[in-house]
C-alpha cells in the first residue's frame, strides 16, 4: 500500500510589486501529484524556486495548500486533528538543510533527543538515558556526547543529531530537505552512507529534496524533476539519469560538473543554453519553452500535461 | 609602476606569473595565534587556470585574500608572494607593498570575483556606474568613454541588451546576471590574473555551467591566468589545468589535473575522490572523522588523525611536499604506495 499521496497540490502566494503595484500570483506549486511507496526513496530535484521545499512543507503540514490534498496511509492530513495529528507527527519526521538553525542552542543533546520520546510517551523516565544513548550510537555518535550542547559539535555531527531526533519516534517516512547541502564533501559522504544504512535497517521511506543530482543518483529510487512549480518528468532513478526524456532534465544532467578521469584536455562542455532567469513563468505555453532548445511553435501556445509514456511520466509536447 | 616594495630574493622564471613561497598566515587570538596557512608554495603560469581545492576552513580563501592584500587586521602574512608585472616584466613581492601600491594593482593587474555577487556589488549605484568607476580610477578614462566600455564589457559577459542593463541596480538582476557583472568588473582593466573564489557556489547548476563557460571564454580571449578556488572537485576537473589540494592550511598535493584525478597519491585527495557519488554501484568511502580545530592539530602529519594509511613515522615529523613525478608533489611519506589508478 502506498504510504504518501498528494493530489493536485497547489500553493499560490500573492506578491505585490512596489507600493502601488498590482498584486500578482506566484504559483510556487501548481498541481503536483506524487505517490511514495514504503521502503522507497522518492527524490525531488530542481533549481532554486522550483517549489521543491514548498512541496516538503505541505507534506509535513507546516503550511496549508491553496488547493489539493495530502494523504498519509489513506488519511487526509489536512483534516486530521487531536490523536490522529499526533500519530501523523510521529510517523513523519523531518531533517532540514541547516543543522545550525534546527537545533535549540540552549538544550543539551540529551534533552533534544529525549523530548520527542517524552511527548509521545514512548519511554519511561528511567529508560530515557538508555534510549538516547542507543539513538546516538545509531547515528555514529558517542553516548557520552549527550550532555553537550549543539555548539560543541561540527556541522556533520549536528546533522547526525538532527537525524537521531528524526529517528527517535521510529517514523515511517522522513522528509529530508537538502540534508547534505551545508556539509563538506567528505562529511556529505558519511551522512549519505548513514542515511543509506538506516533506510536498509529500518525500512524507512524518504522524500528526499535536493539540487545535487549526483547525490540523488546515488540514493534515490524514484526521481521527480520539478520546474517552476510543476513536475516535468518522473521516473525510476536509472531511467532519469541514463535516458532523460524532458529537455529540462537533459539540460540539468548536462550541466552537472563531473570528475574527468580520461586525459582529454580541459575544455568545458559547450552548452547552448540561453541566459534566461528561471523565476518568471511565461504567459502561456510550456513553462520551459523560453529556455528549451527543442521547442516548436506549438510549445509557445499549449501547456503539456504530465503523461504516462511507457512506465514513466513526462510533461513535454514532444511525447 | 613604482612598486615601492623590497626587491625579492627569489628568482622567478619567465614561465611564472605568480609565485607563492613559504607563505604563513597567522591569526592573532586573545591568548594564542592560530596558523590559517602554513608553508604554502605554489606557482601560476601565464594563461593557465589553476585550481585550488579543499573543504571549508582549509585556508584557500585566506590565501586568495593575502594575494590581494585584503587580509583582516587580525591576520599576518609572512613569506613571499611574487608577481610578475606584465608590461615591465619586473617581479614584485606583493606582501611588501604599501596600501597605495596595492590599490593601484587591485582591479588593474589582479581582478577578483567572490562567491556572493550581491554583497560584492554596491546596492545604491547602477551596475554601469560601478563598472565605469573601475575604468576611470585605473585607466583614467573620461566618464563617457568609461560608460561606453562598460556596455562593451556587459556584451563580453553575454548580458542581453547591455545598453539598457547598465542603468539597472544590482537588485534588479538575478544571481547569475550579478555574477556576470562581477566578472565584467574584474576583467575591465585586462588583468593578467583573475582570482575566482567559489564563483558559482551560490548559483543553480545550469547557471553555474554558463558562468564557468563564460569564465573559460573570457580567459581565452584575454589571455589571463585564473586562480579558481572551489570545494567542488568536479568543477576543478572540468575547468583547471593544474590543481593544488589543501588541508588544514597546507597544500597536501599538487599536480596537473588529469594526473591528480587518475593517480591521486595523498590519502586526503584519494578520500575526497572516493567521497564523491558517481554512480549507485560504487559505494562511497568517506574520510572518517572531521577536521580538527587549529589548536588541536596533531604533531607530525596534520592529516594523520583521519588517515587510514597512518604509521608511527607519521606522528613524528610533518612530511615535506615532495616531488614524486614530473610536476606532481605530495605531502605524504607513503605517496608511492598510495598513488594508484582510481
Amino acid at each position: 500500500m502506498e504510504l504518501l499521496r498528494t493530489e493536485d497540490l497547489r500553493k499560490y502566494y500573492a506578491i505585490k510589486t512596489g507600493v502601488f503595484g498590482k498584486a500578482k500570483t506566484l504559483k510556487a506549486l501548481d498541481g503536483v501529484s506524487i505517490s511514495v511507496d514504503p521502503d522507497r526513496v522518492f527524490a525531488v530535484v530542481g533549481e532554486s524556486g522550483c517549489g521543491k521545499s514548498t512541496l516538503a512543507r505541505l507534506i509535513l503540514r507546516l503550511s496549508r495548500p491553496t488547493a489539493g490534498r495530502v494523504f498519509f496511509k489513506g488519511n487526509d492530513i489536512l483534516t486530521i486533528n487531536g490523536r490522529g495529528l499526533k500519530d501523523f507527527r510521529k510517523s513523519v519526521q523531518v531533517v532540514f538543510q541547516d543543522p545550525y538553525a534546527s537545533l535549540n542552542p540552549r538544550m543539551t543533546v540529551f534533552s533534544i533527543l529525549a523530548e520527542p520520546l517524552v511527548i509521545h510517551g514512548l519511554a519511561r523516565k528511567k529508560d530515557l538515558r538508555g534510549r538516547v544513548a542507543e539513538l546516538l550510537e545509531t547515528v555514529g555518535l558517542k553516548p557520552e556526547h549527550m550532555n553537550r550542547y549543539p555548539h560543541e559539535f561540527s556541522g556533520g555531527q549536528r546533522q547526525r543529531i538532527c537525524i537521531a531526533r528524526a529517528l527517535s519516534l521510529s517514523p515511517e517516512l522522513i522528509v529530508a530537505d537538502e540534508p547534505l547541502s551545508s556539509l563538506d564533501v567528505s562529511i556529505q559522504a558519511q551522512i549519505l552512507n548513514l542515511l543509506g544504512d538506516l533506510k536498509r535497517e529500518k525500512r524507512l521511506s524518504f522524500v528526499f529534496i535536493s539540487h545535487d543530482l549526483n547525490v540523488v543518483n546515488y540514493f534515490a529510487d524514484t526521481v521527480a524533476v520539478m520546474y517552476l512549480g510543476r513536475i516535468v518528468e518522473e521516473a525510476e532513478a536509472e531511467q532519469v539519469f541514463e535516458d532523460p526524456r524532458h529537455p529540462y532534465t537533459e539540460m540539468l544532467l548536462d550541466a552537472i560538473p563531473r570528475v574527468r578521469v580520461s586525459s582529454e584536455k580541459a575544455v568545458p562542455k559547450k552548452r547552448s543554453t540561453p541566459a534566461q532567469p528561471a523565476t518568471e513563468a511565461p504567459a502561456q505555453g510550456c513553462l520551459f519553452h523560453p529556455r528549451c532548445h527543442r521547442r516548436t511553435s506549438l510549445c509557445t501556445r499549449e501547456t503539456p500535461e504530465l503523461k504516462d509514456i511507457g512506465g514513466r511520466k513526462v510533461a513535454c509536447l514532444l511525447y | 609602476m613604482a612598486a615601492g616594495g623590497k626587491r625579492p630574493t627569489t628568482v622567478v622564471g619567465e614561465s611564472t606569473l605568480l609565485k607563492i613561497k613559504d607563505l604563513d598566515i597567522l591569526f592573532r587570538k586573545k591568548d594564542r595565534s592560530d596558523a590559517a596557512v602554513s608553508g604554502l608554495e605554489l606557482d601560476i603560469r601565464p594563461g593557465e587556470t589553476f585550481g585550488l581545492a579543499g573543504e571549508s576552513g582549509c585556508g584557500k580563501s585566506i590565501t586568495a585574500l593575502s594575494i590581494m592584500g585584503l587580509l583582516p587586521d587580525a591576520a599576518r602574512a609572512t613569506g613571499e608572494i611574487l608577481f610578475r608585472m606584465p608590461e615591465t616584466g619586473e617581479v614584485i613581492d606583493l606582501l611588501s607593498l604599501d596600501e597605495a601600491a596595492l590599490r593601484s594593482l587591485r582591479g588593474k593587474e589582479i581582478g577578483m570575483v567572490f562567491q556572493e555577487p550581491m554583497t560584492s556589488l554596491n546596492p545604491v549605484f547602477t551596475i554601469g556606474y560601478q563598472i565605469a568607476e573601475v575604468l576611470t580610477t585605473h585607466e583614467g578614462l573620461s566618464k563617457r568613454a568609461a560608460t561606453e566600455r562598460a556596455v562593451e564589457l556587459l556584451r563580453l559577459v553575454r548580458i542581453p541588451s547591455p545598453g539598457q542593463r547598465i542603468k539597472d541596480y544590482p537588485h534588479q538582476l538575478s544571481g547569475g546576471m550579478r555574477q556576470r557583472v562581477m566578472i565584467a568588473m574584474a576583467v575591465a582593466c585586462n588583468p593578467s590574473l583573475l582570482i575566482a573564489d567559489e564563483p558559482t557556489t551560490a548559483l543553480d547548476v545550469t547557471i553555474q555551467a554558463e558562468i564557468l563557460n563564460l569564465l573559460h571564454d573570457v580567459k581565452e580571449e584575454r589571455g589571463m591566468s585564473v586562480l579558481l578556488i572551489t570545494h567542488d572537485l568536479a568543477i576543478i576537473s572540468e575547468n583547471a589545468e593544474r590543481v593544488a589540494v589543501m588541508y588544514a592550511g597546507r597544500i597536501v598535493e599538487t599536480a596537473p589535473v588529469e594526473r591528480l584525478f587518475q593517480w591521486p597519491a595523498h590519502p586526503y585527495t584519494l578520500g575526497l575522490i572516493q567521497s564523491l557519488p558517481v554512480s549507485r554501484e560504487i559505494k562511497l568511502k568517506p574520510i572518517p572523522g572531521s577536521v580538527p580545530a587549529p589548536d588541536e592539530l596533531p604533531p607530525g602529519c596534520k592529516f594523520s588523525t583521519r588517515c587510514t594509511y597512518r604509521t608511527t613515522a607519521c606522528d613524528i615529523e610533518e612530511p615535506a611536499l615532495r616531488l614524486i613525478e614530473e610536476d606532481h608533489r605530495v605531502r605524504c611519506i607513503r605517496a608511492e604506495e598510495i598513488g594508484r589508478q582510481v
